[in-house]
């Protein structure tokens, strides 16, 4: 019997709220309880803009179809109420917080899930947040630096996986946590995410990325290709295979704008 | 009155209210020579108008209603209990090196731990240290800090002051907690004109912390203080002032540090509380090997309106100075900063700093930054930058899609942004009284 869908996106058009230009052109995705989706695809085609409008990026508009999360409309929601819901995303550049350390800031996240006067009990927390360093082999004094104000880039999205190890999401997105990863890294960061999974197999991952290397570390179920704000191709893993020999000159012809 | 006042949970004081009450009659004729010279001052000065440089967006003259001063009116002394919020500080503020309570301009107990008492620290109201005959006292109260010719308000806080703190430190003596002065104003319109002056000697160590809180007023009700701080070689001292007064307080303050060979002079201006507060703070390094760190902070919303006005003068080679002031501004407030540094002629291997960062919470609050340099040595080290933002949007988007929401993430975001300040204070009473002001505001 197949699962129901955790995430399910039909139709989803979106442009940037500002200007009114359109990125997405229509784009279907369904990714059920447990499963690992890939979305490759050239630079500009729109994967951050996908991701974006899941998590309720004020930026854009979304002018058609819609994004449900366990049968729930998302796209009515404001991005605190998606996180609430399960919505996790990764991003692919991490905004700098100066003055707010990052232990503070995963405090403030959890308290806001507790009920009105219901109190978050700081050693549990701190066991939670100690125990998620260390399976991202993170030095515990990390948590006390600002939330990604004067980390590097690597540092930055290790950050990234860490409030996602925190925080459980049911859906997470990762936005290119890959890109500015070194070789050690990445496995450390595929290692952390495999081992949420086996914490919680029902956790599924929409897993954006330019290369095949971090899917070795995290097997995908599907990989899908978006190019021009459409998804064009959905298959098993052997396509990211493909794509890494023939990149992506044929979807381009065939697919533009 | 009769008996102590308790402070910090029960311990008596020492009752100075009586001495200080000797008043003018009892002055010593160079103290009324003194005030009589800077009542002429200020009669001849005019009233800054916003046509000068340095008043030009705070229309002092609008905002403060003095035009019927007349010199003899000085307040009565306080009598009866101390209000609730100042007991509540008070019992809050924890250990210290010594406690001033200074009501309506007249200071009503000064305690000074044994310990430090016995090291020969001086703590005792400026009043009475005057009319003692203190040298110390002679020699630098209004002369060479803060003197009435600086401007028409340093001249009518010279003619006019009831009273203070005064601070003396003796060579090689070095207190470790600070000297708290906790001022309360409560006299709707009537003006209250304080000073301090604090006296490092070689080698010694000093914190002081100026607390100045009120009730709400229905008028502009004034408060002026004069700040005279000197740090002799090798000395440190940090003050602190920390302005927590109610609606329709103005504080008017005129701070000027001097230190001397490799002494360090710290300092951290809070403006969160009254409608009006100006300070003018004036760092002289004038000895090789001189630092001051200057710190500021504030926080208006409504109409508060903050203009801070500094300056950085390096006299002297080898010295250092670093500015940071940084505010956020909601509703209709209004923050100014004005701020200069000078490398006099000779101040080589000057390195000196300057930052003045804005944040605006509401379309409405408006922010004027005018950081200035002026050099004349060719060797060195000197930087200023300034910056008005808003919120950034992204990093709100960051946060909620964390799970926060969006008040609490622009609550996040404005603490980070302040607590830089406080961060390089370091923990302590007053980082945790600014915070805790800072977080009522924010949840208003
Ligand atoms: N806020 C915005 N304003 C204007 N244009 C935008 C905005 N956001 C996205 N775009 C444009 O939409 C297109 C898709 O951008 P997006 O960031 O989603 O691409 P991407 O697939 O994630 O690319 P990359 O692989 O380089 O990360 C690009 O052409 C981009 O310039
Ligand atoms: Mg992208």
């Amino acid at each position: 019997m197949r699962k129901s869908p955790i995430l399910a996106v039909r139709g989803l058009r979106a442009s940037v709220a500002e200007t009114g230009v359109e990125i997405l052109r229509g784009v279907d995705l369904e990714i059920r309880a447990g499963e690992i989706h890939a979305i490759m695809g050239p630079n500009g085609s729109g994967k951050s803009t996908l991701a974006k409008v899941i998590a309720g990026h004020p930026g854009y508009e979304a002018d058609g179809g819609h994004v449900r999360l366990r049968g729930e409309d998302l796209l009515g929601l404001e991005p605190d109420e998606r996180a609430q819901a399960g919505v996790f995303m990764a991003f692919q550049y991490p905004v700098e917080i100066p003055g707010v350390s990052i232990a503070n800031f995963l405090r403030s996240a959890l308290q806001a899930r507790l009920e009105d006067g219901e109190e978050l009990d700081l050693f549990d927390f701190q066991d939670l947040l100690s125990g998620c360093m260390e399976l991202l082999g993170m030095d515990p004094s990390f948590a006390q630096r600002a939330v990604n104000d004067g980390l590097s880039g690597g540092e930055k999205k290790r950050n990234e996986i860490l409030q996602m190890a925190v925080l459980k999401p049911a859906l997470a997105v990762m936005d290119e946590t890959d890109s500015g990863l070194d070789i050690d890294a990445l496995k450390v960061v595929a290692a952390g995410v495999n081992a949420l999974r086996e914490e919680n197999p029902e956790m599924s991952v929409l897993l954006i990325t330019h290369y095949q290397r971090i899917l070795d570390h995290i097997q995908p179920d599907m990989v899908h290709v978006m190019v021009n704000g459409r998804i064009v191709e959905s298959g098993g893993p052997e396509v990211a295979l493909e794509l890494e020999a023939q990149g992506y000159e044929e979807y381009k012809r065939t697919h533009a704008a | 009155m009769s008996g102590g006042i308790a402070v910090g949970g029960g311990a008596r004081v020492a009752e100075v209210g009586e001495v200080a009450a000797v008043g003018r009659g009892g002055e010593p004729s160079w103290l009324r020579a003194r005030r009589d010279d800077a009542w002429e001052l200020y009669e001849a000065t005019p009233f800054p108008s916003t046509r000068s440089e340095e008043w030009r967006y705070t229309d002092i003259e609008r905002l403060l209603p003095l035009g019927d001063l007349e010199r003899s009116a000085i307040g009565p002394n306080w009598s009866g209990e101390l209000p609730e919020r100042l007991r509540r500080v008070l019992a809050s503020d924890g250990e210290g090196a010594g406690r001033v309570v200074e009501m309506d301009g007249r200071v009503v107990s000064a305690r000074l731990d044994p310990g430090v008492a016995a090291a020969g620290v001086a703590l005792s109201s400026l009043a009475d240290a005057a009319c003692s005959a203190d040298p110390v006292v002679r020699e630098l109260l209004g002369t060479q800090a803060v003197p009435a010719s600086d401007g028409k308000f340093p001249a009518l806080n010279a003619a006019l002051w009831s009273d203070g703190v005064f601070v003396h430190v003796p060579p090689g003596v070095k207190v470790e907690l600070p000297i708290r002065l906790s001022r309360w104003v409560s006299r709707p319109e009537a003006p209250t004109f304080t000073r301090v002056l604090i006296v490092a000697e070689e080698r010694s160590n000093i914190a002081f912390e100026d607390e100045i809180l009120s009730p709400d007023f229905e008028s502009g009700t004034l408060v002026s203080t004069a700040v005279e701080i000197f740090a002799r070689r090798g000395a440190r001292v940090r003050y602190v002032s920390l302005q927590r007064m109610g609606r329709r307080g103005c504080h008017l303050a005129n701070q000027r540090t001097v230190a001397e060979r490799d002494s360090s002079v710290d300092t951290l201006n809070v403006a969160l509380g009254g409608s009006v507060d100006r300070v003018d703070l004036n760092a002289r390094l004038v000895g090789p090997g001189a630092s001051s760190e200057m710190l500021g902070l504030y926080f208006g919303e409504d109409g508060q309106h903050f203009d801070f006005n500094t300056s950085q003068d390096h006299m002297a080679p080898h010295a250092h100075s670093d500015l940071l002031y940084k505010g956020a501004l909601d509703g209709r407030a209004r923050g100014i900063f004005r701020g200069i540094i000078r490398v006099h002629e000779g101040a080589q291997r000057t390195d000196a700093y300057q930052t003045n960062r804005n944040l605006l919470l509401s379309d409405h609050a408006v922010a004027t930054s005018l950081p200035n340099l002026e050099i004349e040595a060719d060797d060195v080290r000197c930087s200023h930058g300034a910056t008005v933002g808003q919120l950034d949007s992204e990093a709100i988007f960051y946060l909620m899609s964390r799970g926060l929401e969006r008040g609490q993430a622009e609550r996040l975001v404005v603490r980070g942004f302040l607590g830089e300040v406080l961060s390089r204070l370091g923990p302590g009473v007053v980082a945790d009284k600014v915070m805790r002001t800072i977080e009522a505001k924010l949840v208003r």
